[in-house]
């Protein structure tokens, strides 16, 4: 593997994004520590800390938060999103090289994919609840619509970008019909579907919180619609803090594998 | 009627009320930081000096708040002030509202009333006035087939949380015997809950008027909240009021009271004007808002000075009790870290003022 920069550029870095982190956290503690606005409203690091430890199951009754600690809240979620964004990756891409390969299905399909893109979840949630009931469907739906778009869009541009000399090169060297797409075309876009992905799984992710608001326990975002209703700030805040840590954790995983499927993007 | 949340008006607006509430929590420190504006003193009003302005969260509930807001008598009776209406759709967002010092009277249910008294929230608000004890708006129906309480074991039991309507379930389990975990109790909007019953999801739901309606007509209703009433688990839904507003323009919130024990008194000398003024706020017929209306327990001024409820000053009433027990139950749903001692509750109901009005 290529790594873009020298060791000792990494550490720094690293280090400069700690001390990133450590200063918000200090600028967090001060304000929520000199109780300028209630705690209600600014829960202090600690008794955030404080629920962590309790929900998580390492202190306490180790009954967590709604009878589930935060590690079944947080797979909960996790299996949802990889579920949805499985049926939606896999849906956009094939959705996508039609639309990018067959111009009569680009005029049909186009608009769709633009007009389900530009949805909010909010919108639409309460009729996937009438169509498919309040159990995992309605939710794995809902992450299916919102992962579906940015990976269908990608795909059709960058199928549609690739160069027609390499078809006619795989022609001329005896490709079929049937092989191109999957021989030429597909390795070709696969940066630009990768970003595509990428886009999507965040779009997932923005999405859970929504697709949790019904019947959502256990659940992360069923967790911090159950504590926001009881004004228990703590938990909410500990509730984004842990969807945005595993957010980063994804799209590195995804960056990591962008370099590792596609090592010659940017070098063409 | 609900606790946590407002009438079910559609999906969507219980959607938007859900992101307004998380952008509520992210301007709260906003808010807070112009609470500096206080209702200054105005002269004029009643020979005192009344407040600038009088800011209230009402909710959308068939009780006498709508008549005194649809008939204007709060706007004539207190002139030099300017009376401010915002809508909520749950206690919880009033309880936020009144900590952010944006409201100065709101509506909530008894449990988050309950909660709001509690740690860590600790409001410095009272409880002058019950605007409605809920009664058969509010129920556990069962598909038909299901004779009693108990044999909901191992069933699917659907309503909305941190409501007056989960505590009653929850009370009612109890008085019957049927352990939590002995059936799977879940969380859905009024809405969602007519959609799951519809399509055969869930076998019972406790909740309100109108889906209650809905799901009386094809299920039986095993329990309301106005049988639990009777057995000491009362539900209702309460005002607060700001205890700096209270002990700064007690005349304006003597004004408020008597308005508002006006609208109780009118529900029973004028049905059809009470009923009339209620369906313009809800958007119903007059027919219909007169069948909600019935179905709540309105009290006016000298009976919610009964033993009962509010009480007399040195005699708080039995609401206290209700408070506390609503907290002890929170206690042991986990939402609150412990039941403050039944004083805190008795020292929060407002009789003094009640007695001032009377």
């Amino acid at each position: 593997m290529h790594d873009p920069l020298p060791f000792r550029d990494r550490l720094r870095a690293a280090g400069l994004r700690f001390a990133a982190v450590a200063g918000a956290v200090a600028v967090w503690w001060a304000v929520a520590r000199a109780q300028i606005w209630p705690p209600v409203f600014v829960p202090s690091p600690g008794s955030v800390w404080h629920q962590f430890l309790a929900t998580s199951g390492l202190t306490g009754d180790g009954d967590g938060w709604a009878g589930y600690t935060l590690g079944e809240h947080l797979l909960a979620s996790l299996r949802r999103m990889a579920i949805g964004c499985a049926y939606g990756v896999g849906g956009g891409i094939v959705l996508g090289l039609l639309i990018g390969l067959v111009p009569v299905l680009d005029t049909v399909l186009g608009p769709v994919v633009t007009f389900v893109r530009t949805l909010p979840p909010l919108a639409y949630l309460s009729l996937l609840v009438i169509w498919f009931g309040i159990d995992e469907s309605p939710k794995v739906w809902l992450l299916l619509l919102a992962a579906l778009p940015p990976v269908a869009v990608a795909t059709a541009d960058a199928v549609r970008a690739v160069p027609a000399d390499y078809v006619y090169a795989a022609r001329s060297l005896g490709a079929g019909r049937a092989q191109i797409p999957w021989r030429i075309v597909l390795p070709a876009a696969a940066p630009e579907i990768l970003t595509g992905i990428r886009v999507a799984v965040g779009v997932a992710y923005t999405t859970v919180v929504a697709a949790e608001t019904v019947n959502g326990v256990p659940g992360i975002g069923g967790m911090i619609r159950d504590a926001q209703r009881y004004n228990q700030t703590d938990v909410v805040v500990l509730g984004i803090i842990l969807i945005g840590l595993s957010g980063l954790f994804f799209d590195a995983l995804l960056r990591y594998a962008q370099r590792r499927l596609t090592p010659w993007r940017g070098r063409a | 009627m609900k606790i946590e949340k407002g009438i079910p008006v559609s999906p969507a607006i219980h959607r938007r009320g859900l992101l307004l509430g998380a952008l509520g929590l992210a301007a709260a420190p906003l808010l807070a930081a112009c609470a500096d504006d206080e209702p200054a003193a105005a002269p004029g009003a009643s020979g005192a000096a009344g407040p600038k302005q009088l800011r209230i969260g009402y909710q959308l509930i068939p009780n006498g708040d709508l008549i005194v807001k649809d008939q204007g008598w709060l706007e004539a009776a207190l002139p030099g002030t300017k009376v401010v209406w915002s809508k909520f759709d749950s206690g919880g967002d009033v309880n936020t509202a009144i900590i952010a010092g944006a409201i100065d009277i709101g509506l909530a249910g008894s449990s988050p009333v309950a909660r709001g008294l509690a740690a860590p929230l600790n409001i410095p608000y009272a409880v002058p006035w019950i605007f409605d004890v809920i009664g058969d708006n509010e129920a556990l129906v069962v598909k038909p087939g299901i004779d009693s309480v108990a044999a909901l074991a191992g069933k699917k039991v659907a309503t909305p949380f941190a409501s007056t309507s989960h505590y009653s379930l929850l009370a009612a389990l109890a008085a019957a015997g049927v352990p939590e975990s002995g059936l799977k109790i879940i969380d859905l909007e009024p809405p969602e809950i007519q959609a799951a019953w519809q399509r055969g999801d869930i076998d019972g739901a406790y909740v309100w008027t109108p889906v209650l309606a809905e799901l009386r007509k094809q299920g039986k209703v095993l329990v309301t909240s106005r049988d639990l009433a009777g057995q000491g688990k009362l539900t209702a839904d309460l005002a607060v009021v700001r205890k700096d507003f209270l002990a700064q323009y007690p005349a304006a919130v003597k004004t408020w009271l008597r308005q508002q024990d006006r609208a109780v008194k009118l529900t029973r000398s004028d049905k059809a004007a009470a009923a009339a003024s209620i369906g313009k706020q809800l958007n119903l017929s007059p027919d219909e808002a007169a069948a909600q209306l019935a179905e709540l327990v309105l009290l006016d001024l000298s009976e919610q000075a009964g033993a009962d409820y509010l009480g007399k000053p040195g005699a708080p009433g039995k609401l206290a009790e209700n408070l506390h027990s609503a907290a002890e139950f929170l206690t042991a749903q986990k939402k609150l870290t412990g039941a403050p001692d039944l004083a805190v509750y008795q020292s929060a109901l407002a009789v003094q003022a009640l007695a001032d009005a009377a």
